[in-house]
């Protein structure tokens, strides 16, 4: 279904950052240093299994 | 003072850690991290250093060359004590294989320990991590990576040298050396702290898309569907055999926010591939980049985190090797030593440097108010 890489994108944003932008920063450099440069997906994105592993991952990660 | 700083440039061990020891001895010291030449047996170095500091947490690692406030070296040992009034506590583990993937999980157990927190709840501006890794490991990326996975606190570092050999470099802690290992200090500082990372390149526009990449050898086979040595050399308007010339002055920039995570060139292989000091996934598009002035840079940095900070007690400098070797040829390491005077600084020449990610001719500093 399209739209998963935006929606985990936007989930890993909100778990990670608590609305502070210097934080949101840092995540987002973490996300394109990992090759997922999240300006450039949207909710018609179509999905990629690994992107969306890499993000799940991420996800799960966080302690 | 909390933070102090001190430096030998003694030829024997004994010598060196004697002054090192009367420079710093009277000091209270909770943790040291102290960077040694590569000249220095490593486990004969880390021994003697810790037995001289008994009580304090110690971290380290051999170096291409060493910073200390005021000045570049080279064979000497330089070493940054906190007391309790710098930190509150700090931590130190050791990941002793790097190939071992639950290893770091068993590091961030025993800190969620120690500390009573997740790692994943810590608050970044309470908690700061150093990272100091093998720097011919080749594991940083990934070890970067699953950091920034699994907690917000930022770990800053850098990878371990042995003055351009290229056979064998060391991490330091609890009087003992290690290869293809990492350390990793968790602190919590009394005192507040910033980061600088800073690279001195303008970006030229020129896109560099990678294209086919074998990541773990951090070997780029394709830029924009040709052959990597072929594209670099037309970006930067050179011919193939001439290419390696342009490395250090042009290496090539993952650029996020306006900002350059640059990618350093190392060599061109046979089959007209690329190798970097730095992993290059396949499908980012990197930047070509020029070298612009490195002390005018670090000066900028420097003055903008005291403005932040209001004042500057302490600066842990890892400085990559790539840009010392371009401050000796352009006759300006002098100049860039001077830049910390009056700020207690220690550091090294490293590998390679750890700030969110792993990258490459970039000065990635710890500072402390």
């Amino acid at each position: 279904m399209p739209g998963k890489i935006k929606r985990l994108i936007d989930s890993i944003i909100l778990q990670r950052t608590h609305d502070n932008p210097m934080l949101e920063r840092v995540i987002k450099t973490k996300l394109i240093l990992k090759g997922i440069n999240p300006n450039k997906y949207t909710f018609e994105s179509e999905d990629d299994p690994i992107i969306i592993a890499k993000l799940e991952k991420m996800m799960n990660e966080l302690r | 003072m909390d933070i102090i700083s001190a430096y030998s440039t003694k030829d024997a061990i004994d010598e060196i850690v004697k002054d090192i020891n009367d420079q710093l001895g009277f000091f209270d010291t909770e943790l040291l991290v102290f960077f040694a030449s590569s000249k220095f047996a490593p486990d004969e170095i880390s021994k003697k250093i810790q037995d001289s500091f008994p009580v304090s947490q110690v971290i380290g690692c051999s170096t291409a060359g060493e910073i200390a406030q005021g000045k570049l070296l080279n064979n000497s040992v330089v070493a940054m004590a906190f007391n309790s009034g710098a930190i509150e506590d700090v931590k130190v583990e050791l990941i002793e294989d790097l190939s071992d993937q639950a290893a770091l999980k068993k590091a961030f157990d025993s800190f969620e320990k120690h500390y009573g927190t997740p790692m994943g709840t810590m608050d970044p501006q309470k908690y700061v991590g150093i990272i100091l890794v093998d720097g011919l490991s080749c594991a940083e990326e990934n070890l970067m990576e699953n950091i920034g996975d699994m907690t917000n606190v930022i770990f800053i570092g850098g990878s371990a040298g042995d003055d351009l050999q290229f056979k064998s470099t060391y991490v330091y802690t609890k009087g003992k050396s290690y290869s293809n290992a990492a350390v990793l200090a968790l602190l919590k500082p009394k005192k507040e702290f910033t980061f600088i990372k800073t690279q001195s390149f303008r970006d030229l526009n020129k896109v560099l898309e990678v294209t086919k990449a074998d990541e773990a050898k951090r070997e780029v086979l394709e830029f924009n569907g040709k052959p990597a040595a072929v594209a670099y050399s037309e970006a930067v308007g050179t011919t193939i055999e001439e290419a390696p010339k342009k490395f250090m002055t042009n290496p090539v920039g993952l650029i996020i926010e306006d900002e350059p995570y640059v990618r350093s060139p190392q060599q061109i292989t046979g089959s007209g591939s690329m190798t970097f000091y730095c992993s290059v996934l396949e499908g980012t598009e990197l930047s070509l980049l020029e070298s612009t002035d490195i002390i005018k840079d670090t000066q900028k940095s420097i003055v903008q985190a005291q403005e932040q900070l209001g004042s500057i007690s302490g600066i842990i400098n890892i400085n990559c090797i790539l840009r010392t070797l371009e401050l000796k040829q352009k006759n300006l390491a002098d100049d860039y030593g001077r830049l910390f005077s009056g700020l207690p600084t220690v550091g090294f020449s490293s590998y390679g440097e750890q700030y969110i990610g792993h990258i490459n001719q970039t000065a990635t500093m710890l500072v402390f108010k």
